[in-house]
């Protein structure tokens, strides 16, 4: 093969991009074979958020009955009590959630990441397998375990610290979010264990080696090592846990029999949601709802980023 | 190969997309045709219209009926839903009677059931069937449904132990006769007189009807602040709080029956449906369990009330109407058939002239020899309506809220200012109801 050996034969090897277009084939292919993604995409995305944003500013009886209500949707909304309510049990169950499941899925991930603990393959797998079934399964165990007078809950509970026997877990409305939330710490503290090992692993052994030369104890080592080197992943985390702990709707919708509960004490914001949209048949209603809780949970998330400084990289 | 311009890949990619595309466009749905087809949620409903099916069929040669069981929730959820798309509707449904109202919340000509009040007169079915039980299925004046039963409800015992402490259940005339005997018996945590769960509604809602009260009225207006409903809860609520309370609840199925077993409750609502439950699910007691009616608020009173429901609508999709309203008469007012289905559930038919059959009138060995089906027929033309509304599931909410409030507060301070304390919260719940009510533009169309 001929190499060019002057800047005249450069040129002259240089394709001409100005006067020789791409044939059309080519222009159209990307658009080919993206669009049965962008068809599908935009039938079941793009159209029902755009048609939710606009069922926001109608009353509804089903499809087919509207009246248009302007910004009527969004005052009753902030007027009603109910979603006062829905909101204040979703912070309250968040907040524990956060509080409890990922100090406790740290815990579990740094104890089974040591090497001294044995059978560790075992433990991670039984600690993460409730994830394996889901929130419909889960909680019908557990509305059997809450069973008043019966339940291993109030058995266990009564024979070591004598608590009565007929505690309603599921029907006093003061038990019901604490029942919740040991539920879910059960279920996800194994989950945020699978993510902070993933973390752990990345953290470099050299750096516990230079904290012990500077004479950190195993406390400093897990306050000055280990946490700054799974920060990310704490905050992802946090995160994550945040926008599923405002989503939570099967948990509390099984183990309350498909209701909110008495008092309304289980009712979160997507019960809530579903219950004008479903059960009311108000899709206009719920469409406000479902668009204040995806604002709400915005500003939560990027205020979680800017606290935790993960928006300055 | 070569010659396609993306190269392999591509092609075997558009290939396969074209193949599968036109397998499925020259595919046809094997979807067996029937000429009607009836969702039920009940699975002895469906048993027993199978039974009764080759009789009507016979009677209609040339037609066929496809009977299909949906669960209890979906029925509502998925037919709310096929009304809303116009697709997949059966031709009949029965709805589950706290769900009914929820079908009613649009317009009326959106009503996803056909309007049943003129045939319901013409065919003289409102004379027959008792009038009080069409009510849950009426929205505006106009009748949507026809009930499937009547559920009156009576007193289930333990006759044993009634007997053993010595309690007389014919002199439990009134509810203050059997409180005062309640505050006799009663063991807190090991046993109660009756099952009345403090924070549930069905003990609650059963006074309220019986009184001839209610969540709305005829008008489908809420009546949660009515003398009557406040009166019901400054009763009630002392039943299951404070220092003498006579009831308490520990929740349904398996811990119902250890807590039946255990002697844990000596009474329990029992509308006709769920005496089949108990004998189901606690076989251990035949024999040892009695019925009474409920006792009056006041002497000479009403001794029932209601709870539960069922009922059928023909749906607007359905092509044949008159064949459809046809299978409803035979499943629903065929005497024989429903005498047969009564001994297989104990639930008794809303039409009152099929009542003298002598199926009605045998005695039940579990039922310590009780003609039970004579029991609830003879109660059965006292039952009180329960009017409904497409918000009936937001007034059972207040009523709950209040009803707790009114339990702690009575826990807390006894009677001491309890009397405005119910008023108040009664209020409050109906305000809320009415408060969304308001937002409804269609309820108040007329017919």
């Amino acid at each position: 093969m001929k190499t060019p050996d002057t800047l005249a034969d450069h040129a002259a090897a240089r394709p001409d991009t100005r006067r020789r277009r791409p044939p059309r084939r080519d222009k159209l292919a990307p658009y080919l074979f993206v669009a049965p993604f962008l068809i599908l995409f935009l039938v079941f995305g793009a159209y029902p958020l755009i048609k939710s944003v606009i069922l926001a500013f109608y009353i509804t009886s089903g499809p087919r009955d509207q009246v248009f209500v302007g910004l009527e949707n969004f005052r009753f909304l902030l007027t009603d009590p109910d979603f006062w309510k829905a909101v204040r049990n979703t912070v309250v169950y968040t907040v524990w959630s956060l509080a409890l499941q990922i100090p406790l899925g740290l815990g579990l991930a740094v104890l089974l990441n040591s090497r001294w603990v044995k059978g560790r393959e075992f433990f991670r797998l039984a600690f993460f397998s409730p994830n394996l079934v889901g929130q419909v399964f889960v909680g019908v165990l557990f509305s059997v375990l809450f069973v008043p007078q019966y339940g291993l809950v109030n058995r266990f509970l009564h024979a070591t610290v004598g608590a009565p026997l007929d505690t309603r877990w599921l029907s006093e409305p003061s038990l019901i979010m604490p029942a919740l939330i040991l539920t879910s710490l059960w279920m996800y503290a194994g989950m945020h264990m699978v993510y902070f090992l993933a973390g752990l692993q990345t953290v470099e052994r050299e750096l516990y080696e230079a904290a012990q030369l500077d004479g950190a104890n195993s406390w400093g080592q897990f306050w000055h090592v280990t946490l700054p080197g799974i920060r990310h992943v704490l905050i992802f985390v946090v995160i994550i846990s945040t926008i599923g702990s405002f989503q939570l709707f099967e948990l509390p919708w099984v183990m309350l029999g498909r209701s909110p509960g008495p008092d309304a004490a289980g009712l979160t914001i997507v019960m809530y949601l579903y219950i004008n949209g479903y059960v009311s048949g108000d899709l206009g209603y719920a469409s406000a709802v479902g668009w204040t809780l995806a604002l709400g949970l915005l500003a939560v998330s990027l205020l979680q980023l800017r606290l935790s400084g993960a928006l300055r990289g | 190969m070569a010659r396609f311009p993306y190269g392999a890949s591509a092609a075997v990619m558009a290939g396969l997309a074209v193949a599968s595309g036109a397998y499925l466009a020259a595919r046809r749905a094997h979807k067996p045709r029937y000429d009607l087809r009836l969702w039920t949620f009940a699975k002895p409903h469906a048993d027993a219209y199978l039974k009764m099916l080759p009789d009507f069929l016979r009677k209609h040669p040339g037609k066929s009926v496809d009977i299909q069981i949906v669960a209890g929730e979906a029925v509502t959820s998925r037919l709310q839903a096929a009304f809303w798309s116009n697709l997949d509707v059966p031709d009949l449904a029965e709805v589950e009677i706290s769900w009914a109202g929820s079908f009613f919340r649009g317009r009326l000509e959106s009503i996803g059931f056909r309007d049943l009040t003129e045939r319901i007169h013409q065919t003289g079915l409102w004379e027959r069937i008792v009038q009080a039980r069409f009510a849950p299925y009426t929205t505006r004046g106009r009748i949507f449904g026809i009930p499937h039963d009547v559920h009156p409800v009576m007193l289930a015992y333990r006759r044993d132990l009634v007997e053993k402490l010595g309690i007389d259940v014919e002199r439990l005339r009134t509810w203050d006769e059997f409180v005062e005997v309640g505050r006799r018996v009663t063991v807190p945590g090991k046993r109660f007189m009756m099952e009345l769960p403090p924070e549930g509604l069905s003990a609650l809602e059963v006074m309220l009807f019986q009184r001839g009260g209610g969540y709305f009225d005829a008008q489908g207006n809420c009546t949660l602040d009515n003398e009557i409903a406040i009166e019901t809860m400054r009763y009630y609520a002392p039943l299951v709080a404070g220092k003498h309370r006579i009831g308490n609840d520990l929740g349904g199925g398996q811990i119902f029956t250890r807590a039946l077993e255990d002697g844990y409750y000596l009474f329990m609502v029992a509308p006709d449906w769920r005496t089949k439950s108990i004998e189901q699910d606690v076989p251990k007691v035949a024999g040892r369990m009695a019925l009474m009616p409920l006792p009056a608020f006041h002497p000479g009173g009403r001794r029932t009330s209601t709870w539960g429901g069922t009922m059928i609508g023909i749906t607007k999709r359905c092509a044949d109407p008159d064949l459809a309203w046809e299978l409803i008469m035979h499943l629903y007012l065929n005497k024989e058939a429903l005498a047969e289905q009564f001994r297989g559930t104990n639930i008794l038919p809303p039409a009152r002239d099929l009542w003298d059959h002598p199926a009605y009138d045998e005695p039940r060995p579990f039922w310590s020899n009780q003609p039970l089906g004579r029991l609830y027929a003879n109660l059965a033309p006292e039952t009180p309506p329960q009017y409904t509304s497409p918000y009936i599931g937001l007034a059972k909410a207040k009523l709950s809220e209040a009803l707790i409030a009114c339990v702690r507060y009575y826990d807390r301070y006894g009677a001491r200012g309890f009397d405005g304390f119910v008023r108040q919260q009664m209020a409050r719940a109906a305000a809320e109801v009415r408060r969304q009510m308001r937002r409804n533009p269609y309820l108040h169309e007329n017919a």
